[in-house]
């Protein structure tokens, strides 16, 4: 076929191309949310709870509303009676979990502190918040629920007084016998791991700016986005006008990380009130409100026993997983603990295995989708599992990993969840990682640094992070997006996804793949997207889908027009089009590279001489709209009998080296070194670009991220003096390989970079910590490695170790 | 956010601003650099009413020194500190100090004297005014004061300066020319606040050596040290300065960086490193 043919000969996959949105970008010239003017726009801001837990009793919004240049005041009661509930993005209620109808503004009740309560809206900014503070509500504060264990007990209070319980749902996946494995099993070890609730830092936190042109009926709203079209649909169901009517614009965004995922209350208010007041409205959120109200991340226990044998072989595993994933609301974030679940035990063939999982919800912000999405603490809990393994066995702690691995030639392997691993070569990743680090020589290094004083240590860390996820009923997750290729009657090429680009530069990847495949020179190709008006409908960027589902429909759509312009160039050339190769702006005889036919010739046959010879009997026109549908995917359990939502498993090992300070427990990274396999990599440069800000927010919640709660539900971390996170100061060079191992489902191999380099940070730092005192009996199980807990630790395994 | 009008004046002249807060002081809050004000205004935590910018006093800016003290004027920014040659060579510490306080860009616009009358007990500055034995100058309409550094920090953001008076002035007295000094933070990453600092100044003969640690309490605490360096070996005189610091330290502050028993410890660590690196200096 065509395309195998292609992939000997790539002229621009697999090519370093420097990102086609730098030169903006760098020079400060993009256009964010907070860039638009609009003539008469007026400003958005909203009141929040500062309790965890509250009923409304009463709103005196009086006050903001006598303010001179206060244009209008909304509260909860008048969301209620005008608008529809939030339509739910991760389809709670169909998968079985409870669900809560929530609304642009809480009308009755406050679960976390954040949640929105009023909105003024004002001639300006200054104006809106001045207003804010006028306005009078008198809260009922009710018994907030802030730990997730207390929360279990029956005796708990309740965040949602309907439901009988604070579990929003429980699984439980089985495989095997695990209570006869560990019964009868040689060795057995059990512990706690724990990682800390956090979330991603964007540079450019949330913004909307939204118009109403009643000449048109139409709405627009520009919105600091991931998913235009989603959102699109679900204003259309919250506003209950025709989704028609609707256009969204996603301009340059400042960082995503999943938490510009929608739906939020901000949306549908801000939509709502542009159109009733027949103004435009921009609102931009401030960084302490991005804190509170945006979504949090991880906060995941986990209790563990497994089984073992001598030689290290891993018979059975036990695990309970304990989410708390804050109030419940339309937010697909909770989806993130199911996941941890699903990808347990990751990339080990345990005989038998059992996940428990309780997700629980409290009086705190609700989860929302951050890079990694509960696959790093599924990767984070087998790391630390490997490791405790290692240590009782006294084998070497890649020794085990080996000893576990699914091997390459065991794929597509299924695990004990449903999940139906597609291909991987882990081994290989673990050797060729220990080789970049020095492996064999590190203890050599590791002695002759303690004899000068310095404490250094060695981790290895193992992640899997399954990717491309499609979720039955819900309409913003699925495996599948659209590409539009349009070439203009000058040769030149524009390209439209449904995917979009949170600034990580996939748009760029969709330019070389759409030239390699039209065989046209990659400068003549404009990519657009984010725009629910221009680009073919499609589901934006989550689950490091873009360069795999909108790659692959760039891909398809554009060999539906080389066809055609093979067709033509074979009736000009004289030749059968099978003898025909396109590249770079030239289709020539293969093997006769002198005799071709320029790219835009043939172009121009197709537009200007539609009825002359050689574009005979072809229809007119050179644009093609295609969509990409994902093998592997298991929606109907009972005709298929599992269910798995995700298709493709990119996979990667880090080895770090780390320097611990012993006596103030402070953690400097020296070196780290990842292999990572995402399947076939369209562009190694912005590959590698993506991985450092993986692996950076990895280390960041390694060491140093954590959002933190007093018992009364108050976020003490709500700025960046509090929440710690690194700088380039703090890190290393990274040292990183790609391993290359494709998936069989996509057409280039492509398996989704996004979220890779996240998942192993966490596991190797507190790999390399305990390896800097071989001495001690030093565990480190929960994050972050703050220089308090590391100094602690070391200090409660000295003692421990006096005491024996 | 501020969200709400204020009355602002920047005098060009030091007699102006007198007397704006000898009228007026009680209502007034002073702006130096706005490296502290201006997040606490913009997350609400504070509302002044009347604000005093010194943004436009050249009379403060000043560094000068004689034979007994090197003056350093208030809206000094931490860049200059830290560049400034009568600083670097009469209080080291103090440049050392002024190099890590915040980022580049809260270094090119804070001031010393503006960091010095918000006494933030995590500020790099303080316990290297301890242990130089610095006096802050305090002006009013009426008249001025020179008040000892370790009598002008009351407790957290508080000090003895009286709302009718500006701190105008650091002065600092030269040490022995065989004294060396030294200062050491602990932070979680560069640019955020010291969970403890310490400043050691230890002349060539350890009489009046001393140590200051900062951010175990609500201002720093000064260890005489001559007494232990006076008669034991370095590693040993060391240990004992980490002891004498862990003891003196007992109820450490608390928040969410560091509990108390860790503050503690790394306020002895700190003491230490900072006392050992004034020793490397003078050879030892």
């Amino acid at each position: 076929m065509a395309t195998s043919e292609l992939l000997q000969e790539r002229r621009h996959v697999g090519k370093r191309y420097t990102g086609l949105t730098n030169r903006e970008l760098v020079a400060g010239k993009g256009t964010f949310v907070s860039d638009i003017q609009l003539p008469g726009m007026a400003y958005m801001a909203v009141l929040r709870s500062p309790h965890a837990h509250a009923r409304i009793i009463s709103i005196d919004s009086s006050g903001a509303e006598a303010l001179s240049g206060v244009l209008y005041v909304m509260t909860g009661r008048e969301a209620q009676e005008h608008m529809k509930p939030i339509p739910e993005a991760w389809n709670t209620r169909e998968i079985g979990a409870k669900g809560v109808d929530w609304y642009a503004l809480a009308p009755e009740r406050v679960r976390y502190v954040g949640e929105a309560v009023a909105a003024v809206v004002a001639d300006d900014k200054f104006t809106a918040y001045q207003a804010l503070d006028l306005i009078e509500v008198e809260y009922e504060v009710l018994p907030a629920v802030v730990d997730p264990e207390d929360a279990m007990e029956p005796t708990s209070f309740l965040v949602e007084p309907e439901w009988k319980d604070n579990i929003l749902v429980t699984r439980d996946f089985h495989r095997g016998d695990v209570e006869r494995a560990l019964a009868e099993a040689e060795h057995v070890a059990s512990g706690m791991v724990r990682s800390e609730r956090i979330t991603g830092v964007s540079l450019e936190p949330r913004g909307s700016v939204a118009q109403y042109d009643s000449f048109r009926d139409e709405l627009v709203l520009w919105e600091s986005t991931q998913n235009p079209h989603p959102l699109r649909t679900f204003l259309a169901e919250t506003l209950e006008i025709p989704e028609t009517r609707i256009r969204v614009i996603q301009p340059n965004v400042g960082g995503a990380f999943g938490l510009k995922q929608p739906p939020f209350q901000e949306q549908p208010l801000i939509a709502y009130l542009a159109r009733k007041l027949r103004r435009p409205i921009k609102w931009i959120e401030e960084r302490d409100e991005n804190f509170q109200s945006t979504g949090h991340s991880r906060d995941v226990k986990f209790y563990y026993t497994v089984a073992f044998e001598g030689d290290g072989t891993i018979t059975a595993i036990d695990i309970k997983v304990i989410a708390d994933v804050g109030a419940p609301t339309a937010l697909l974030g909770w989806g993130m603990a199911f996941v941890t679940a699903y990808s347990l035990p990751t990339v080990y063939k345990i005989p038998n295995n059992r996940i428990h999982l309780f997700v629980v919800v409290t009086n705190k912000c609700p989860w929302n989708a951050y890079r990694g999405f509960g696959k790093d603490s599924a990767s984070f809990l087998m790391d630390r599992v490997i490791d405790k393994v290692a240590h009782e066995t006294g084998l070497d702690r890649s020794v085990v990993r080996l000893k576990n691995f699914i091997q390459p030639d065991e794929f597509p392997y299924p695990q004990s969840s449903g999940a139906v691993l597609d291909s991987g070569n882990y081994p290989a990743a673990l050797k060729r990682v220990l080789e970049l680090v020095d492996y064999e020589g590190f203890p050599k290094l590791q002695a002759q640094a303690r004899r000068e004083g310095r404490y250094l240590g060695l981790g290895i860390g193992q992640e899997l992070t399954p990717e491309g996820c499609a979720m039955p009923g819900a309409v913003m997750i699925s495996a599948y997006d659209g590409a539009t290729v349009r070439v203009a009657p000058s040769g030149d090429v524009t390209v439209l996804t449904g995917v979009t680009s949170p600034g990580c530069g996939n748009e760029t990847a969709m330019a070389q793949i759409a030239a390699e495949f039209l065989g046209c020179e990659i400068g003549r190709i404009r990519v657009i997207q984010g725009d629910t008006e221009t680009c073919p409908y499609g589901l934006g960027n989550y689950s490091s889908r873009a360069t795999m589902y909108g790659g692959s429909a760039v891909q398809i759509a554009a060999t539906d027009l080389r066809e055609k312009l093979l067709r033509v160039a074979a009736r000009m050339l004289e030749v059968d089009p099978g003898d025909l190769d396109a590249g770079d702006g030239h289709v020539s005889v293969r093997g006769a590279p002198d005799r071709f036919v320029a790219f835009d010739q043939v172009v121009n046959q197709i537009y200007r001489h539609t009825f002359g010879e050689f574009a005979e009997g072809e229809e007119p026109g050179l644009e093609a709209t295609r969509y990409f549908r994902m093998g592997n995917i298991y929606h109907q359990p009972e005709k298929q009998g599992r269910f798995s939502n995700y298709p493709a498993w990119p996979n990667g090992t880090a080895a770090c080296v780390v320097e611990v300070d012993p006596e103030t427990g402070q953690v400097k990274i020296l070196r780290y070194c990842l292999v990572d396999d995402a399947g076939t990599i369209v562009n190694p440069l912005l590959a590698v670009a993506n991985l450092h800000g993986g692996i950076t927010q990895g280390i960041g919640s390694a060491v140093y991220e954590q959002l933190a709660y007093d018992s009364d539900g108050q976020l003490k971390t709500a700025t960046l003096m509090d929440y710690t996170i690194p700088t380039a100061v703090e890190l290393p060079l990274f040292e990183i390989e790609h391993q290359e191992t494709p998936s069989p489902f996509t057409p280039l191999g492509t398996k989704g970079i996004g979220e890779s380099g996240v998942g192993a940070a966490l596991g190797a730092l507190c790999s390399a910590v305990e390896n800097a005192f071989p001495e001690l009996e030093l565990r480190l199980d929960e994050l972050p490695l703050t220089p308090s807990r590391v100094w602690r630790a070391i200090q409660d395994a000295r003692a421990a170790g006096d005491v024996r | 956010m501020i969200s709400y009008e204020i009355e602002f004046h920047a005098p060009t002249e030091l007699g102006e601003a007198l007397s704006l807060l000898a009228d007026r002081g009680d209502e007034t809050t002073v702006l130096g650099g706005g490296m502290s004000l201006m997040p606490m205004m913009n997350l609400g935590i504070v509302k002044p009413e009347v604000v005093l910018s010194l943004n436009h006093l050249p009379e403060l800016e000043y560094v000068r020194e004689d034979q007994d003290r090197v003056y350093i004027g208030a809206t000094v920014r931490h860049a200059q500190v830290l560049r400034d040659e009568a600083i670097r060579k009469w209080c080291p510490a103090l440049s050392e100090a002024a190099a890590v306080v915040g980022d580049v860009q809260v270094r090119n616009r804070g001031t010393i004297g503006g960091s010095i009358a918000h006494a933030d007990p995590a500020a790099d500055y303080l316990p290297v005014l301890y242990a130089y034995g610095a006096e802050i100058k305090l002006q009013g309409k009426q008249g001025e004061r020179l008040v000892p550094a370790d009598e002008f920090f009351i407790d957290v953001m508080l000090t003895t300066r009286a709302r009718s008076e500006l701190v105008t002035e650091v002065q600092i007295p030269k040490q022995p020319p065989d004294a060396r000094a030294a200062y050491r933070r602990l932070a979680r990453v560069e640019g955020s606040f010291a969970i403890v600092n310490a400043a050691a100044v230890v002349p060539a003969g350890f009489e009046g050596a001393r140590v200051a640690i900062g951010g175990v309490g609500s201002h720093p605490i000064t260890i005489d040290c001559a007494q232990f360096l006076r008669d034991q070996p370095p590693e040993e005189a060391l240990r004992a300065i980490d002891g004498a610091v862990v003891e003196a330290s007992a109820g450490a502050t608390a928040d969410l960086h560091a509990d108390s028993e860790y503050r503690r410890a790394m306020a002895g660590v700190l003491a230490r490193r900072a006392v050992g690196g004034a020793l490397v200096e003078l050879g030892r």
